[in-house]
């Protein structure tokens, strides 16, 4: 067994693990495991004991937030691909949706197309739009641009304030965020 | 406030005192224009937030109004049950409101009170100052260094007055203390070192739920991203989550750093590196750090501020009092900060409402000539004078967003383990571009900045 495979081993059973101080112990050192340890602990994020999923979604955290240390590209570049292969339609919409977040920290150009693609899913386009408004690259405006253009009209606002967010004019749908919406039944004494 | 950057010590006292008296700006107030107090006329308050210390500032408004010095307006809060006993309490002639925009239409309210989550007072307050509103946030002022930006920028474009809630500053005990300080009496202060207890563990972890039928989850949430409710994230306990309120240092240290940035006349610099330790929950919704370590290091002047969640054991021990003194008995003991000069050390508990300086900074009889210092009228009547005159506030926006930024950059290099080199003049953080990413955050339509 090779020292990445072992770390990966160490790591998926640790997170297993039925003592708190061993799972957190664990997490913590997810960073060694790398770009290998990504989908299995994408597999545990849904388990049924909540602490062992939860111990699993900080370890994918970890190990993503390691591998975007300064000088360290590379290792970076393989967690994101890994990453990107999570937002797939076969994974829960819940650990897609860690997973989106965590891209919206250290992806890329590469994760754009993938994270866009998301736009079009109703359960996952808020956080999809707003991953975009945050990966710096220039892709992500012009893929927030074809999401506005194609948006059904109740979600073309979130994505109008995302483009503006990212210096882009928009005309259309101005901002909603001083109009009140919301009234309570109570009246003054 | 940039021009203090440059200022050594003894010339940031001067401009400090000189600040109360001299107007930066005249508040569209002043001028009584229509629907706005005047300067002789009752501030027309608003309540956003009523739990908690919003239901403290709205009791403290209540024996004001009945003093006739304020008008209360309106209530508000996303919690219909705390919504309902707060318009109780208030009485008749309040209009109850769900959603705090409403607030911020009426053109009859000066000031809104915020007391909200602290994911929400960076928006609410941008929102209120684009609204003409002044704002008393309570702390720490931000989440994220994008959002104090923002609310920095905000407050100077419309002039309003902005007081954040690091009361601390207008304690009376803060005010002999400063004053023992800066007269040397402990000589060049060259370390300041905070202490506080850890911050809690979740022992009890559930699972995800829906939301009781009094709270609106979507509004709770606003700027955060969505997830699930449960009943771990509120209501308080927010606090010890890292997106949220980001565990002690966030809570207490925009106390208890306020203190240090202000005795040390540090307002408007920063510290070139952030490095944070901690130890992490091991299990629960919670995540911020139980025990944590934070050294900020500045230069020019050089001096070193620490942060310490230490166990309670290790823990100065508290003065003994009579309780006849300005502050009164120590109540709350577990944290506050020790000065580290080259002639002696000075030590205060609390830092917050209850801020309790060491006896012989009590003590100490001021010689002629001796140096003063601002003394704060009390928190909320320095903000009045901030509406009705222009006059700096003792914990204004620009005070509060530097002291919040260290509370964050402590949680970034926590998070991310690693050491953090900050650029003030810049407000960034340098040579970490996932650090850099992670100054702000995308926040949910619409509630956004």
């Amino acid at each position: 067994m090779s020292m990445q495979s072992k770390a990966v081993a160490e790591l998926l059973a640790g997170v297993r693990d039925s003592s708190d101080k061993v799972r957190t112990q664990a997490w913590l050192n997810a960073g060694k495991a790398g770009a290998a340890a990504v989908k299995p602990l994408a597999a545990i994020m849904t388990d049924s004991n909540l602490e062992i999923a939860r111990a699993a979604t900080r370890a994918l955290w970890q190990l993503a937030r390691h591998a975007g240390r300064p000088g360290a590209a590379k290792e970076k570049q393989t967690v994101e691909k890994e990453l990107i292969g999570l937002l797939s339609d076969e994974n829960p919409v819940a650990s897609r949706r860690e997973v989106l977040w965590i891209l919206s920290e250290i992806g890329g150009a590469n994760a754009v197309r993938s994270v866009a693609a998301l736009l079009k899913n109703n359960e996952l386009r808020e956080d999809a739009g707003m991953a975009l408004e945050r990966i710096p690259a220039k892709s992500a405006v012009a893929a927030l641009k074809a999401g506005f253009e194609a948006a059904p009209e109740d979600f073309k606002p979130n994505l109008a304030q995302s483009l503006r967010k990212r210096g882009q004019e928009v005309a259309a749908y101005p901002p909603q965020k001083l109009v009140p919406k919301k009234k309570t039944d109570l009246k003054p004494l | 406030m940039k021009q203090s950057y440059k200022l050594n010590r003894r010339q940031f006292l001067a401009v400090a005192g000189a600040a109360a008296a001299a107007p930066h700006f005249v508040p569209s107030g002043v001028l009584a224009a229509p629907g706005r107090a005047g300067a002789n006329e009752r501030i027309t308050t608003a309540h956003i937030g009523v739990g908690g210390m919003g239901g403290y500032h709205l009791r403290d408004m209540l024996d004001r109004r009945s003093r006739g010095e304020v008008n209360i307006a309106a209530v508000c809060d996303i919690d219909e049950t705390r919504l309902a006993s707060a318009l109780k309490t208030a009485g008749p002639g309040v209009e109850p409101y769900h959603d705090y925009r409403y607030i911020l239409q009426r053109k009859d309210i000066d000031a809104v009170i915020i007391a909200t989550p602290d994911h929400w007072h960076a928006v609410q307050t941008v929102h209120a100052a684009e609204c003409g509103k002044h704002v008393y946030v309570e702390k720490p002022a931000c989440c994220t260094i994008e959002e104090g930006k923002a609310m920095v920028a905000a407050a100077s474009k419309n002039k309003v007055s902005v007081q954040v809630g690091s009361q601390g500053r207008s304690q009376p005990e803060a005010y002999l203390a400063h004053r023992y300080l800066v007269n040397g009496n402990i000589g060049h202060i060259s370390r300041v070192d905070c202490f506080h207890y850890p911050s809690p563990e979740d022992d009890n972890p559930v699972p995800d739920s829906e939301p009781p039928a009094e709270l609106d989850w979507d509004m709770w949430l606003g700027p955060l991203r969505w997830r699930p409710y449960n009943k771990r994230y509120c209501p308080g306990t927010f606090r010890w989550l890292l997106e949220s309120g980001g565990g002690q240092i966030r809570d207490r240290g925009a106390h208890v750093m306020s203190c240090a940035m202000w005795w040390m006349g540090a307002d408007g610099t920063g510290p070139v590196t952030v490095e944070a330790t901690g130890t992490h929950p091991t299990k629960g919704l919670w995540d911020s750090a139980v025990l944590m370590d934070v050294t900020y290091t500045f230069k020019n002047p050089d001096w070193v501020l620490t942060w310490r969640q230490m166990p309670e054991d290790q823990l100065p021990r508290a003065e003994e009092r009579t309780g006849d003194e300005p502050g009164g008995k120590i109540s709350r003991p577990g944290y506050g900060a020790i000065y580290r000069g080259d002639k002696g050390e000075f030590i205060h508990w609390g830092g917050d409402g209850g801020t309790w300086a060491e006896k012989k900074a009590r003590l100490w009889e001021p010689p002629a000539g001796a140096k003063d210092v601002y003394r704060s009228p009390g928190h909320h009547e320095d903000w009045f004078k901030g509406i009705r005159t222009g006059a700096k506030t003792i914990m204004n926006i620009e005070a509060g967003v530097g002291v919040a930024n260290l509370c964050i950059l402590g949680n970034l290099s926590y998070i991310l383990a690693r050491k953090l080199q900050w650029d003030q003049a810049k407000q960034t953080i340098v040579g970490d571009e996932l650090a850099q990413r992670m100054m702000s955050r995308p926040q949910r339509y619409p509630y956004h900045l």
